[in-house]
């Protein structure tokens, strides 16, 4: 029976990985960071993150703080 | 969705091997600030090439459109890429690398998906701008007149197509990577409508139970940054500079997820597509649209005045399903007769034809939108000219 062809898949090299980018290389992260921002200003005090966003200076860190805000938005409707 | 890459830049080395896919030609040039041409060349890397990110700003992009001509309404010339990505360091050698694309099979996924179903010669970015507004188009069919990376704000009664799925009884998911990379641009719904977003994680996991929803939206990761176990997860955007390999992985699981599951794979069409082309060269002018009924603020163009009645830069776009020939080139600009020309819009336009029917709360735009499930053949081919992943 004939087979599939198959598309092999390289793993992307270990040193791709650089957490520590500085959020000024990317406009999206840091709009993205921004639009969490915009949110949060309309979380009560004590759903809000504390992270100043001026502390945010790197891709890992942007990530953190979306982590954060992204936890405390998508919950179910009357979810606590 | 994937971030950044225009279509030359990725699949535009592929014209060697099917002279239907209308990519390079080879001999593509831009003056650079020498006035010297700096040409095409199959030389793009996955990483560390374009750094600093191409400005892909909209004032940016009509410079990457319209250099050495008067601006629109003239036809774009695609005259301007070198030139704008000098502007962001004043190196003339890095400029260059703004042509720069990747050779045939350097990206195996991409590449092999492309010729095995379906490929777009004419499928634009929405907006010649970033990423925020054009994605908008693939959500609302429209971005209310923004042209930015700021957040939108819903101006009339237009509803993104997850709710008019859920009004209309069906199901729909959009699907982030994880909570670190979230979603862009829908935040609002994030706070508004929790219920239509799951992880990537539950995407593979509903695949495999046959439970993916009627309509489904998959975002990849935005951010290198840790796992829940303490591991390294790599941004699978592409977006420049991440590393374009992680976004391949990505596209093959999704892909793999799909094809494993024999229900799925005959009931299931994936559309592979970018937001917009990353400030990267490609050569196909933009076409004229029809408005969405909005103008752009002037201080967001540059004093352009922009009735979003153009499109922006070419992207890939590849559509895969059993259902789909072998080898399908969907013609666009470059062919009169026949060619048709597919934007972000197209994705609403799309979804509610197919699963809604008559929808009139809409803009124009995407009313006239052109829908691309007729892709889809009435004969299902067999197993084994399907490819399979195997990941190394």
């Amino acid at each position: 029976m004939a087979q599939p062809p198959v598309i092999r898949v390289p793993k992307p090299a270990r040193s791709s990985y650089q957490p520590n980018r500085p959020l000024s290389k990317s406009s999206l992260l840091q709009s993205q960071v921004k639009h969490f921002r915009d949110l949060e200003k309309d979380l009560p005090p004590e759903r809000q993150t504390g992270i100043p966003i001026d502390s945010i200076t790197t891709e890992g860190q942007a990530a953190e703080y979306i982590r954060r805000m992204t936890v405390q938005l998508h919950r179910p409707p009357g979810g606590v | 969705m994937m971030e950044n890459r225009s279509f030359d830049h990725m699949l535009g080395a592929l014209h060697a091997e099917d002279a239907r896919i209308n990519g390079l030609a080879g001999n593509e040039t831009n003056p650079d600030t020498a006035n010297e041409p700096a040409q095409v060349a199959p030389q793009a890397e996955f990483q560390s090439q374009l750094d600093p990110d191409p400005d892909h700003s909209f004032p940016a992009v009509q410079k990457q459109l319209f250099f050495g001509t008067p601006g629109p309404p003239a036809v774009a010339a695609m005259q301007g890429f070198v030139q704008s990505y000098w502007d962001q360091q004043h190196n003339v050698a890095h400029s260059h690398k703004i042509m720069y694309c990747f050779a045939p099979g350097k990206l195996p996924v991409l590449h092999t998906l492309a010729q095995s179903y379906a490929v777009f010669n004419g499928w634009f970015s929405s907006i010649p701008g970033p990423t925020v507004c054009n994605r908008a188009f693939a959500h609302y069919g429209t971005s209310f007149g923004q042209v930015n990376l700021d957040i939108f704000y819903v101006k009339d009664a237009s509803e993104s197509i997850y709710e008019r799925m859920l009004a209309a009884g069906r199901t729909t998911k959009l699907y982030y990577f994880d909570p670190s990379s979230s979603t862009q641009e829908v935040v609002n719904l994030l706070k508004n409508q929790p219920q239509i977003f799951g992880t990537y994680q539950q995407f593979l996991e509903d695949c495999k139970n046959n439970a993916l929803p009627d309509y489904s939206f998959v975002e990849p990761n935005y951010s290198d940054h840790p796992g829940d176990d303490g591991g390294e997860l790599l941004a699978s955007d592409q977006h420049p500079d991440h590393d374009v390999q992680a976004g391949e992985v990505f596209i093959a699981s999704i892909y793999d997820a799909i094809r494993q599951n024999p229900d799925l794979w005959q009931s299931t069409a994936l559309l592979i597509t970018y937001d917009e082309h990353g400030g990267i060269y490609d050569h196909v002018p933009p076409p004229a649209c029809i408005p969405d009924g909005f103008h752009a603020p002037l201080a967001d163009t540059n004093n352009m005045p922009f009735a979003f009645d153009r499109l922006g830069v070419r992207v890939p776009s590849i559509l895969v399903s059993p259902w789909i020939a072998k080898g399908t080139v969907v013609p666009g600009p470059e062919d009169p007769a026949n060619g048709r020309v597919f934007e972000h819009a197209s994705i609403p336009a799309t979804i509610t034809q197919h699963f809604i029917g008559n929808y009139d709360n809409r803009t124009p735009r995407e009313k006239a939108a052109q829908t691309f499930l007729d892709l889809l053949t009435d004969e299902m081919r067999p197993d084994s000219d399907c490819p399979t992943i195997e990941f190394e």
